[in-house]
């Protein structure tokens, strides 16, 4: 089946309400193009699942997308905090519940295998046991000792950036896969914008690089430098020009619409184009 | 003596606490340093972590803006973060954490100052720190500011668990602080007492400065040690390894710091493809 489609008919799938799971990790692979589509989008009241969350969760939150989030963690590393997630987290005016990096694997993980939870020791003896109300302490059936429950987490909907994808959906990444294929195997719908389309028999050369498969996807969008401003290993790396822009137009509010209209409230195309065009960030970003 | 700064005598003390055929992480430039240091002299079979794109054992050393060049100029053995999780659980895995806030418990908080549900300041989040403090045999913290508003009395939040009344429910010694570097000398925990003791002092700093510059009144015995300062060797090292001292930036203030990381970060892009042809477009 072909699969392809655009990030307006991505959006579309979208329910207000939905509880959407992004991947990538930090300033690494994020599907930008998919989330900035989202971001000019009328849904709302979305509810996000993040594990290292930056620019994605920023920006949702900075156009009033999120009604709730769950996350181990939103920064722009080095960079500085984020400032939109700062603000919502110092107003109170979105719900957040505090995860962390194994255990929103876990809420997944047991999604997948169906089952209420997943058991650990993280988390325990810290306050994340205290204000996450999503998790529970429990008996060990057989030795006793106190451990933690991970309550599935089962997304409505994936988001992820591949390096490569075929029409059907199976999609290649080079770089590091963190939670991608986990989010891929939880969600009712996977969506993936794709650096480049292949057909599926050049698509089947990369062999194990292939991590999404196509059982599991729904659409796939063409959106080269679809990650920007996060990095694609091992095409292009973060483009940190383009996060101190983004922080410094996110801390006033005046500077936040003229980028909204410059950089968000446009096609992708239009996009790259406002970036000085694909030579240009090839120039800049390329290693 | 060999002349050195602030940060390679910190960058010396942790990687002297690194031993073994673990895996280290590198997410900071300090960490990354003192594992690259530690591998380089007395811990050689140490597997160095290169992130976001973990990569282990990255040849050449990977350059330390965030791993980032990972790309065919550099061959590593990459893993995936069921790997590092799975090196956590079981104990391969070191990492060296720079909290916002740590106490005489030794609990960290790296997410939010004042109240959770309506911070004064919102910080990032646990991140994977609460997997740190429930497994891992030796708890590792850096500041490169002591001071009284970082070393505290009572963290406002605690992401990672040192030895407060939950763990000895609990966790027991799993995941418990074992060290504290920081610009003014090195600090452990007694394990019976669950407080912070002082391992050593640095060359110059007296009792006083770290008496005023802690959160909570510290004992620090008469006859206390002194930091060994790092050999011309060690600093050699550290020198060979961040010609463009991205450790620098981790002593300065954040916007300050994010400035200049820009600039190191576009010219180490320069220098990679200056020694290595661009592979394609």
């Amino acid at each position: 089946m072909n699969k392809v489609m655009s990030t307006d008919e991505v959006v579309a799938q979208i329910p207000n309400g939905a509880l959407v799971a992004i991947g990538g990790s930090s300033l690494s692979r994020k599907p930008m193009a998919l989330v900035r589509a989202l971001a000019r989008s009328d849904r709302r009241d979305l509810r996000v699942i993040v594990n290292v969350g930056g620019p994605e969760v920023d920006l949702l939150l900075g156009t009033g997308k999120i009604a709730e989030l769950i996350f181990a963690f939103v920064g722009f590393e080095v960079m500085g905090l984020a400032p939109h997630f700062r603000r919502a987290r110092q107003e109170g005016s979105v719900k957040f519940q505090e995860w962390t990096e194994y255990t929103v694997m876990a809420g997944l993980d047991a999604a997948i295998k169906r089952v209420p939870f997943l058991p650990t020791h993280s988390t325990l003896a810290t306050d994340v046991l205290k204000v996450n109300t999503a998790f529970r302490t429990f008996q060990d059936p057989f030795g006793g000792e106190t451990l933690v429950a991970v309550p599935a987490l089962r997304p409505d909907v994936a988001l992820l950036h591949v390096n490569l994808a075929d029409p059907q959906g199976n999609g290649v990444v080079l770089g590091d896969g963190h939670m991608d294929a986990l989010c891929a195997k939880a969600a009712r719908k996977t969506f993936l914008s794709a650096e480049q389309i292949l057909l599926p028999e050049r698509l089947q050369t990369y062999g194990r690089d292939v991590h999404i498969f196509r059982t599991m996807v729904t659409g796939v969008v063409e959106a080269p430098w679809g990650a920007h401003l996060t990095g694609c290993a091992p095409e292009y790396r973060a483009d940190l020009q383009h996060v101190q822009e983004y922080l410094t137009a996110a801390r006033d509010e005046a500077a936040w619409r003229e980028y909204l209209e410059r950089y968000v409230y446009v096609t992708h195309e239009q996009y790259v184009r406002a970036l000085g065009g694909e030579h240009a960030l090839g120039e800049r970003l390329r290693v | 003596m060999a002349e050195y700064s602030i940060d390679e005598l910190v960058i010396s003390c942790m990687a002297r606490e690194l031993h073994g055929e673990l895996l280290v992480s590198s997410v900071t430039a300090f960490g990354s340093l003192a594992a690259h240091l530690a591998r380089s002299t007395h811990a050689p079979d140490l597997a160095v972590l290169s992130t976001p794109e973990s990569g282990m054992d990255a040849v050449p050393l990977p350059t330390l803006t965030l791993g980032q060049f990972l790309t065919e100029n550099q061959r590593a053995i990459p893993l995936t973060m069921n790997d590092i999780f799975d090196a956590i659980f079981t104990d391969r895995f070191r990492i060296w954490i720079n909290p916002a806030q740590i106490d005489e418990q030794g609990n960290v908080n790296i997410s939010a100052i004042g109240p959770w549900d309506r911070p004064k300041v919102a910080l990032v989040g646990s991140r994977g720190i609460p997997e740190d403090t429930s497994h891992l045999s030796q708890g590792l913290y850096y500041l490169t500011q002591h001071s009284p508003r970082a070393v505290v009395a009572r963290v406002d939040f605690i992401s990672g668990a040192g030895y407060n009344p939950e763990r000895a429910k609990t966790l027991g010694a799993h995941g418990a602080p074992t060290c504290l570097v920081t610009n003014l000398g090195v600090f452990g925990w007694n394990p019976d007492t669950g407080r912070m003791v002082v391992r050593s002092l640095h060359p110059g700093v007296t009792p006083d400065q770290v008496r005023q510059a802690t959160g909570f009144p510290i004992e620090i015995p008469a006859g206390v040690a002194r930091t060994a300062p790092p050999s011309a060797e060690e600093i050699a090292i550290i020198h060979a390894a961040d010609p463009l001292e991205v450790r620098k930036l981790e002593l300065l203030s954040g916007k300050e710091a994010a400035e200049k990381f820009a600039v190191v970060y576009e010219q180490e892009r320069q220098a990679l493809h200056a020694a290595w042809p661009r592979r394609r477009h």
